[in-house]
């Protein structure tokens, strides 16, 4: 079987997959109770202007027209109108998607830097002083929650020692770059333009850190118990008893075996690291995705809410199909089964 | 009229790797006859992939066979009701090749032996409690060990308690695989001393499973050979230890290591190892590595056939 | 002498507490020669093994001294060691699918051995890896070299476990259990694979098996091991025909043998003692059915039968042995249990 065919098969099944995301989204978003036609108007509104509004959103509709119509409407491109920023739900996202991108790929590249190092030191001084530190950091991503961990490096690295910029994309007072991706680093480098290269990567810190903390934390887990476990393996003996050393059999055996789990894994840190924009990118108003979405679930903004979900499901299986298809070239057992 | 006739019995298994993908027939058993005289045993033996595990399972209904007829006592098992289904489990009983995965470690030895017993409603409470304790009595524990759990036991122990549980409703046959390929020598001579044992005091009819020539010999009565889900050669067991006439039980025998060293054999060695089940060779199954293969091997499928009393062997050079 | 192993003793910790494995284990091992060690599982045969080659976990204790060619190894650092792992010492595992790596092709594996022990150019260690794989009786090397393990059969894998090990052409070659985990027909081809390789290169080979039709098929000498002790050595013909320890004895009579149907077997009561709660006196008092009061309180020395055949068991003491006992013959005595 070979990689072209596997890839189509995988983006044939992400349909039946959108498709049921699409229609639990908008059944839930349907059945939270409040009417967004009365949050538009709001409460002096008279009972015949809301009828008129909500006839006109299509509110009265059975569940399932509602949604026919809100399918229908996809295939042409159109993901509905915002009713709270009143422009077409497509542009927001173009608009917002950019800086959420920009911030997850920050704090992925954070993950991978640290996680998968921390593992194979915790893993290769098992039970040594290096191996508990690394174990109660882990520990402490996990298990601490994003906003506050946000709020203490804001506290410290911004407001006590000013180290780092506390919120936005970029210092007051610089312009954008020229838009090519949306992505400010990105943009800048493309443009040459320094000073707003190096003030958005400075903004990216900290609100990269926060993001990473939890996936980092389950990546280093990951990568250290999949490492003990390739240490443990009969193979790894071989290499022993073939004369290698330890740092050849850690890095020349171990090393591809024990990470091949935790590119699996990676798919769902990515989403992972997704969702937690939303919380992350308000502690650190970040113009992006996640403050959007929080908005718009503020505002009932069914559209929106949609939308944001439907972004964030076609990422995320996107990810993972990439993750696979690396997979499938990195084992090979995978080809020629 | 044997106890146990198995006609033509076929195995297949589908295996599909997923969505959109082709799938693959695996004929694990490919038109298997045999039958199982009362008291006495009938020994499998074979190499991984040949089938024989599959075969004792399909007997006993624990998957459903493709194609082909199982009689018990003369009557179709094939197809049998549930209620038919629960009474005949009573009769035909399996022992597997691990002790341990096969026994429930959260239960006592006394629960697992009682099980069977409030499951088909025998006796009384007293009752149950006796047939309990006279098993523990026949395969060489206390009756003390009763509330052990199963990894309080040594491996021999467990295996014993294993024959034990099959034993609970008194059946006729017991359908065991592999069941002392999982012990050291010195624990497996106890277990095949207890099944022959049990063997002469109950009447028992085995059908003996194992990859192990030896331990096949001294236990069975009859043998029959298998290779890629076929039944290659079957005779009792003298006559076929002795006068082997496939070519594969032939190459079998002389691989099998002889705990003597005085003894040097010239060996058949085979070439290559055991196709896949899932691409059996055309022909005869055997013939890619035969010794004495010829081109009609390759085409013709050989039946199994009577070439002496009682001998039937699957070759069409012999 | 190739090598000669003299009172390695061996304890690991398990639980926060030491617990000995090997007790003392002396014996050695010539040009040329394959030594077999046998013994029920959780004697400490595969222990012995890796306790030559030093591959055992964090925190073992080896006590005693292994000399290879007069070379004393067990004070070697680990540096010197891996210089000699692989190159004069190679060591082949029972399960060749795990213990070769899945990521790696076979030429990779192979060859990796060359790069740790030779100065061989890319192009000679790929000419020698090719020589290696049709030495050991693999077909289209040319193809098998890029393949991955999980590719091949049992078989074939374990082709390339004695491929690896045979690269530098060592003096000892250590097997453990090498084919335990094959069907009996591919067996067949590894011994003989084996026997031809030892003939050409008259190496050293230890074979590790439980399995007594191996050890008469391919041992010159055996030695028996008993909870972590050696309990009776002899060469394998006298072993076989004079067994002297009720051990020894056990084991043989517990094996099925062709002609002798239904008849009853000898076996071993009970179990294998661990290391946590070793007897004080002869380790196999409590299983043993000649078993008298001295062995119960004191350690059996080894005692020499006659050249080349000594065994560690009161029966045979001077001292402590009461004579009698040992006059009945040793088919006789079989006991039954189960």
């Amino acid at each position: 079987m070979d990689a072209l065919r596997f890839i189509a098969r995988r983006l044939v099944l992400m349909i039946p997959i959108l498709f049921g995301i699409s229609i639990l989204t908008f059944v839930i978003s349907n059945t939270i109770p409040g009417d967004p036609a009365r949050l538009i108007l709001g409460p002096k509104a008279t009972p015949e202007t809301l009828s008129a509004l909500q006839e006109e959103m299509g509110l009265n509709d059975p569940l399932y027209i509602q949604y026919g119509n809100y399918m229908a409407g996809i295939f042409q491109g159109d993901l509905g109108q915002s009713t709270y920023s009143q422009r077409p739900v497509s542009e927001d996202l173009v608009r917002y998607f950019p800086a959420t991108f920009e911030l997850t790929m920050f704090a992925m590249v954070i993950t991978l830097l640290i996680g998968i190092p921390f593992g194979i030191i915790s893993a290769s001084r098992k039970d040594k002083i290096a191996d508990q530190i690394t174990r109660v950091f882990a520990l402490m991503g996990v298990a601490m929650p994003a906003f506050w961990l946000g709020l203490l490096f804001l506290l410290f690295f911004y407001l006590k020692i000013g180290m780092f910029p506390g919120s936005g994309r970029l210092d007051t007072g610089m312009s954008p770059p020229e838009y090519i991706t949306g992505m400010y680093t990105v943009d800048a480098l493309l443009t040459g333009n320094w000073p707003v290269f190096r003030s958005a990567v400075m903004h990216l810190v900290l609100p990269g850190i926060t993001q990473a903390a939890i996936t980092i934390g389950m990546i280093t887990r990951m990568t250290r118990s999949s490492m003990l476990e390739v240490l443990g393996s009969d193979y790894i003996r071989t290499a022993h008893a073939k004369g290698g050393s330890e740092n050849r059999v850690l890095y020349g055996h171990a090393l591809r075996n024990g990470v091949m789990p935790v590119i699996t894994l990676l798919g769902m840190a990515f989403g992972h690291a997704l969702g937690g924009s939303i919380l992350v990118e308000s502690v650190f108003s970040w113009p992006g995705l996640g403050r959007y979405a929080v908005n718009a679930i503020n505002y009932l903004d069914f559209p929106a809410v949609m939308g944001v979900t439907m972004l964030i499901a076609v990422m995320f299986i996107l990810v993972n199909l990439i993750i696979d298809t690396l997979y499938f070239f990195i084992d090979p057992r995978l080809k020629h089964d | 009229m044997p106890l146990l006739e198995v006609t033509n019995l076929k195995q297949h298994f589908t295996t599909k790797k997923g969505f959109l993908s082709e799938k693959t027939i695996i004929k694990a058993v490919d038109g298997v006859s045999i039958s199982i005289e009362e008291g006495k045993t009938l020994g499998i033996v074979g190499e991984s992939g040949c089938g024989k595990s599959s075969l004792g399972r399909s007997v006993l209904q624990l998957v459903e066979p493709t194609e082909g007829s199982v009689k018990f006592k003369g009557e179709e098992v094939i197809g049998m009701n549930a209620a038919q289904m629960k009474e005949l489990r009573k009769e035909m009983q399996i022992v597997f090749q691990d002790p341990y995965a096969s026994l429930n470690p959260r239960n006592t030895v006394r629960q697992i032996l009682e099980a069977p017993l409030i499951i088909h409603n025998v006796g009384s409470r007293a009752e149950r409690k006796e047939i309990v304790e006279s098993l523990m009595d026949k395969i060489g524990l206390r009756k003390e060990q009763l509330r052990n759990y199963p990894h309080e036991f040594s491996g021999g122990q467990r295996q014993r308690i294993g024959i034990a549980r099959a034993l609970t409703l008194n059946p006729k046959l017991i359908i065991a695989d592999e069941p002392v390929s999982a012990l050291d020598v010195s624990v497996q001579s106890q277990v095949l001393n207890l099944m022959l044992d049990l063997q002469q005091e109950m009447d028992l009819s085995y059908m003996f499973i194992s990859h192990d020539l030896s331990v096949v010999q001294h236990i069975s009565d009859r043998v029959a050979v298998m290779y890629l889900g076929k039944v290659v050669e079957i005779a009792d067991v003298e006559q076929l230890y002795n006068h082997p006439m496939h070519p594969y039980t032939q190459a079998l025998l002389s691989a099998l290591p002889i705990p003597d060293p005085t003894k040097k054999r010239d060996r058949i060695i085979l070439q290559g190892d055991l196709p896949s089940p899932a691409n059996p060779p055309s022909g005869c199954p055997f013939h890619t590595r035969c010794p004495i293969a010829t081109k009609e091997c390759a085409e013709i499928v050989p039946n199994l056939e009577e070439k002496s009393t009682n001998h039937l062997a699957a070759c069409i050079h012999v | 002498m190739l090598l000669e192993v003299n009172d390695v003793s061996l304890s690991l910790r398990r639980d926060g507490k030491y617990s000995k494995i090997l007790d003392h284990v002396s014996f050695q091992v010539n040009k040329g020669e394959t030594v077999g060690i046998v013994g029920e599982s959780g004697c400490g045969k595969s222990m012995t093994a890796l306790s030559l080659m030093r591959l055992l976990p964090d925190k073992a204790k080896l006590e005693g001294s292994v000399e290879l060619q007069g070379e004393k190894i067990t004070n070697y650092s680990k540096r010197k060691l891996e210089k000699v792992r692989g190159n004069q010492m190679s060591m082949i595992f029972q399960n060749p699918l795990t213990s070769l790596n899945p990521l790696q092709t076979v030429g990779t594996q192979i060859e990796e051995s060359l790069i740790l022990h030779t100065n061989m150019s890319k192009k000679e260690r790929r000419v020698r890896v090719l020589k290696l794989l049709n030495d050991v009786g693999l077909p289209r090397v040319e193809e098998l070299i890029d393949e991955y393990p999980h590719q091949l059969s049992g078989g074939m894998r374990q082709r390339i476990m004695i491929a690896i090990a045979m690269a530098c052409e060592p003096q000892l070659l250590i097997c453990d259990e090498p084919t335990t985990a094959l069907d009996v027909t591919v067996q067949a081809q590894i011994l003989e694979l084996m026997n031809e390789i030892k003939e050409q290169t008259q190496m050293g080979i230890i074979m590790i098996t439980h399995d007594m039709g191996v050890v008469a098929e391919v041992c010159d000498r055996v030695i028996v091991m008993y909870a972590g002790k050696v309990v009776e050595e002899a060469p394998v013909v006298e072993l076989f025909q004079n067994p002297k320890h009720p051990y020894t004895r056990g084991l043989l009579n517990s094996i099925p043998k062709l002609g002798q149907r239904k008849q009853k077997l000898g076996s071993i009561p009970g179990t294998v003692p661990v290391p946590e709660n070793m007897p004080v006196g002869c380790r196999f008092a409590d299983r043993c059915s000649h078993v008298m009061d001295i062995c119960k309180s004191t350690v059996p020395q080894v005692t020499e039968i006659k050249e080349n055949h000594q065994t560690a068991c009161w029966l045979y003491d001077e001292e402590g042995g009461n004579k009698d006992a040992t006059t009945g013959s040793n088919q006789s005595q079989t006991t039954l249990h189960y």
